[in-house]
């Protein structure tokens, strides 16, 4: 689970539902749901009843609705787990479901749309969804991933002519043909999505900005330092028992996990630190992700920066990202990552090395 | 080892509309203490009962042997207040007639009772004229109160159970009704009690997880202590006089005692341990100075003089006693042993005011242990516990204790707190390291981050569970288990032999991997794996040596090895990361992932194994 200003993503999404006034939420779980479970637990604290269906194998948004088919048989929403909505959209879903059995789908403006589902609509009916359109869009719109649908559109589901992942938007685009179609409706609210890995920085700024306009300092945690020549940011969130050894300066923007220990001298500025990562004495982090228990060593580089980032062949220019560091992995001293480079799971690199693209998870990265 | 649960208030009033009730107790006295016995399943479940009593229904019992869900408890919107009793056996088989609650000839009182009352047979011999209906030694007790209620029939309930309080010898906790009484009366000697207040309503209970959906303000009986209890009040009397008890406020959230969408507690709580572990370590770990903040509070200069230290403890603790007790030798510089708790006496040769005895209880109630702790006081001996519930009576004979944080353990199978319990032991081994000057900081600072890098480990092996799920279907089927290790790897060896064989019902043992080939070698065929513990701080090449041994005897070889290491000979290798000296206990996660998917493909009962019972308060 993503942490976001020290809380997971998915915690906020459970948050605007409750406060939605839904009571009962079906969790579909697949990749690590040990950790969803523990965390959410049977809801108590959310006030709300939470149950949970597992997707073993990801065939795609369609096919992860259909595993919650045997325990669902009234009018529902789906939403997506990694994307930040405000309870508004979702009351407003489910509203416009009481009309009748259309399935509803949210509508909202993106500075991005060629990045995501770009909806075409005729007044407040979707005419067609376009997944990542390559040429030029004529519209903002895209689908905000908040959908409201009745049990029918199981069968719609199964009945859906694909190649490949079973997606909603699939179903979706063939509804749109049919008679009563797909109803729309707008939201202006706030939209935040994890798609891309440098979003978490933007996303954790923005949950840390908001924090820190509310209560003053973020930094609310019981952190371990025992210098007073720590220099932490207003904007910051430390979760409890979070180690800041001499001379640590933590910039803007910053989110540190429970238990996680950052060394002397370190700096580490927008950054997202996950539990139990260490990162060495005179470490400088900027624009990273550090995932769970992972090591980053002494005077490890992480300039950060624009970076041109190649993802699946698609080029990303100019986004603020150094790099990420993924869960269990290790980084020996003095070495460098530039240019928003991934290192994947459980990777081990060497010190002194320079590492500017994608690491595999489990690689050993050696000095060539 | 049984569960007591009672209730009185103003449940079911507000069902018939007549009057509000505050909202979270809105069902009816049978219902709150039948789900009462039902968060105390754990404690015993092989018989269970409830006795209810309304202003025109007059007392009414219900109970039979078998699971706490098998009980019908009589619909008395009516009732007013109500106990109920979920019973592991000691004294008499599991029948119908041996479950609580008992009652008198006429049916006029009825009790519910954990403990052993020893001179049962004796009082029984005096009450030759009253008729017996069942062979436990509770029986007596109702009994005892009609006799103390006939001779003078100007006491009430309360009168009447500080009278026959006086005549039972043994441990206990029982809770009594009578018709036309409009309280409870309970009255504790040796096994856990507490009440909890509510609004207008009161409960009492062995566990405070019997009752914390209704309220967190609760109130430790001592022992001694007989309580009335009513709706609007509780008065507490000690040895005839009035005394009061302070409520405190309990902080840990009853959704922790919820599977939370686990299919057992035990993988639940497998799976907890990161946070668990978080908990254990949070505040207490000064890495920069390489010291411990644990509340250990000694006279200046005992543990400077200390000449050893006696871990006592059971079953799972005393294995994570045997842990620290390597670590209290090398870290804290004194000669450390470690005693099953049924088997201690303070003896000869020690200078009692130089010991420090250190009690490893889980609940704080476990009698074996409680037991060698009284032995060693009585001795003069210091004392400490580590435990994991606050309240627990060990905690009030012991001169210090550190609690380990590990949150409510329903699984009866012990995993989140032997993990918590050695983390705290190795904190109190630095702790007493340091403070004798045994320790240097910089090496006490080497052992504090292995410590900070445990919750990280413990995750990344949880998060390799497919793997152990292989494993599991793979040696599920084998005649026998054979777990070894060394130095710190012996009591993991031993706790995973004990994990497999109590929840699987599978013979498993384990070993100093030396001892292998002077005797339990013989047992060896290809259908019995080994699993090894071959990590950092296990003395892994002599170790492997013995794997090889029995290999050599056709045996399937499962090996937890470091994180960098290769065995090629392993025929499954489980790698464990790089943590130092608690890398054995996160190996020890490997096995309790065994131990669970065996169980679990053979389709036991994994939460409540046959014969076994979470808190064992007998001796």
């Amino acid at each position: 689970m993503v942490p976001v200003a020290n809380r997971p993503l998915l915690e906020y999404v459970v948050e605007a539902v409750a406060a939605a006034g839904i009571d009962r939420v079906i969790l579909v779980v697949g990749y690590r749901q040990e950790r969803i479970r523990n965390h959410f637990g049977d809801g108590d604290d959310w006030d709300i009843t939470i149950e949970y269906v597992q997707q073993a194998t990801q065939l795609g948004t369609g096919h992860a609705v259909l595993q919650a088919e045997p325990v669902i048989d009234d009018s529902f929403i789906v939403l997506n787990g990694d994307r930040i909505v405000e309870h508004s959209v979702i009351a407003t879903v489910q509203n416009r479901m009481h009309d009748g059995e259309t399935p509803v789908m949210a509508v909202t403006p993106t500075e991005r749309p060629r990045e995501y589902g770009v909806v075409t609509l005729d007044d407040n009916r979707v005419i067609d969804i376009d997944e990542k359109p390559a040429g030029p869009v004529m519209t903002n719109r895209i689908n905000a991933g908040v959908y409201g649908f009745s049990p029918a559109i199981f069968d719609d589901i199964r009945e859906t002519d694909v190649t490949g992942e079973l997606t909603i938007t699939a179903t979706l685009n063939e509804l749109a043909d049919i008679a009563d179609g797909v109803a729309a409706v707008n939201y202006d609210g706030r939209w935040l999505d994890v798609s891309n890995l440098w979003d978490v920085l933007s996303v954790n700024a923005a949950l840390i900005h908001d924090r820190t306009n509310r209560e003053g300092s973020a930094a609310d945690g019981d952190e371990n330092s025992s210098s007073s020549s720590v220099a932490v940011a207003d904007d910051v969130a430390l979760a409890d028992n979070v180690r800041l050894g001499p001379n640590v300066t933590v910039g803007g923007s910053t989110a540190i996990g429970e238990n996680a220990t950052i060394a002397a001298n370190a700096v580490i500025e927008n950054t997202v630190v996950f539990p139990d990562a260490v990162i060495g004495a005179g470490a400088v982090v900027r624009d990273a992700v550090v995932a769970s228990n992972a090591r980053v060593g002494p005077n490890v580089t992480i300039a950060g920066g624009p970076a041109t980032v190649v993802v699946d062949d698609a080029v990303h220019r100019n986004v603020e990202f150094g790099g990420v560091v993924g869960d269990n992995a290790t980084v020996g001293g003095g070495a460098t990552l530039t240019d928003g480079a991934v290192v994947g799971d459980n990777v081990r690199a060497a010190a002194g090395v320079v590492i500017d693209e994608r690491v595999e998870s489990d690689a050993v990265v050696r000095r060539g | 080892m049984c569960g007591i649960v009672g209730y009185i208030g103003t449940a079911g009033v507000g069902r018939d509309g007549n009057e509000a009730t505050d909202g979270a107790v809105s069902a009816s006295v049978g219902e709150i203490v039948h789900e009462g016995l039902h968060n105390l399943e754990y404690r015993g479940y092989d018989s269970a009962g409830v006795a209810l009593v309304g202003a025109s229904s007059g007392l009414t019992v219900a109970k039979r042997s078998g699971e706490v869900d098998a009980l019908t408890v009589p619909d008395l919107p009516e009732a007013t207040h109500g106990i109920g009793h979920t019973r592991w056996s000691t004294h008499g088989p599991p029948t119908d007639a041996n479950a609580h609650p008992h009652t008198d000839c006429v049916e006029d009182v009825a009790v519910v009772h954990n403990g052993i009352v020893e001179n049962h047979e004796t009082l029984k011999a005096e009450l030759a004229d009253h008729e017996f209906t069942s062979d436990t030694d509770t029986e007596v007790i109702p009994h005892l109160l009609e006799e103390a209620l006939a001779a003078d029939p100007g006491i009430d309930l309360l009168e009447a159970i500080q009278r026959v309080e006086s005549r039972l010898e043994g441990s206990y906790a029982i809770c009594a009704v009578r018709e036309d009484d409009d309280r409870i009366v309970v009255a504790r000697r040796g096994s856990p009690l507490v009440v909890g207040r509510g609004e207008a309503s009161s409960f009492v209970a062995s566990d405070v997880t019997a009752f914390l959906e209704h309220t967190r303000d609760v109130m430790y009986l001592e022992d001694g202590d007989v309580a009335s209890v009513g709706a609007d009040a509780v008065s507490v009397y000690h040895d005839g006089e009035r005394v009061e008890r302070s409520v405190e406020t309990v902080t840990w959230e009853a959704d922790a005692a919820e599977k939370g969408g686990y299919d057992h507690y035990m993988r639940k709580e497998i799976h907890e341990q990161p946070e668990a572990l978080r908990q254990t370590l949070a505040g207490r770990l000064d890495v920069d100075a390489g010291d411990v903040d644990l509340d250990v509070s000694f006279p200046p200069g005992f543990l400077a003089d200390v000449e050893e230290i006696q871990i006592v403890a059971c079953g799972t603790s005393n294995y994570a006693g045997r842990y620290a007790a390597q670590l209290f030798e090398e870290l804290s510089g004194v000669r450390a042993t470690v005693e099953i708790a049924s088997e201690y006496e303070f003896g000869a040769g020690r200078t009692p005011d130089r010991t420090l005895v250190v009690a490893v209880t889980q609940s704080g109630e476990t009698a074996d242990t409680l037991g060698a702790v009284r032995r060693a006081n009585a001795a003069g001996a210091r004392t400490f516990a580590v435990t994991n519930t606050l309240g627990s009576t060990v905690t009030r004979e012991v001169d210090g204790t550190a609690f380990i944080r590990a949150g409510p353990e329903i699984g009866v199978a012990a995993t989140k707190t032997f993990a918590s319990q050695v983390a705290t032991l190795v904190m109190l081994a630095v702790a007493i390291g340091r403070n004798r000057g045994a320790l240097a900081a910089s090496d006490a600072r080497d052992v504090l981050e292995d410590l900070r890098g445990l919750p990280g480990a413990v995750q990344q092996v949880l998060d390799d569970e497919e793997h152990v799920r292989e494993a599991a279907r793979e040696y599920g089927d084998s005649e026998a288990f054979f777990f070894i290790g060394r130095e710190l790897g012996v009591p993991v060896a031993l706790e995973g032999g004990l994990k497999l064989k109590e929840i699987s019902y599978d013979h498993a043992e384990g070993f100093a991997a030396g001892e292998l080939k002077h005797g339990p070698l013989a047992l060896v065929t290809p259908n019995t794996p080994v699993l090894a513990v071959l990590t950092e701080g296990g003395r892994a090449t002599e170790t492997m040596n013995n794997v090889t041994e029995a290999q050599t005897r056709g045996a399937p070889a499962l090996g937890c090895i470091s994180a960098g290491s290769k065995y090629d000979t392993l025929d499954v290798s489980f790698e464990v990361p790089d943590v130092g000296v608690v890398e054995p206990l996160v190996a020890n996660v490997y096995l309790q992932l065994f131990a669970y998917h065996v169980a679990n493909n053979k389709g036991r009962d994994i939460d409540k194994p046959r014969n076994l019972a979470k808190s064992v308060t007998v001796e």
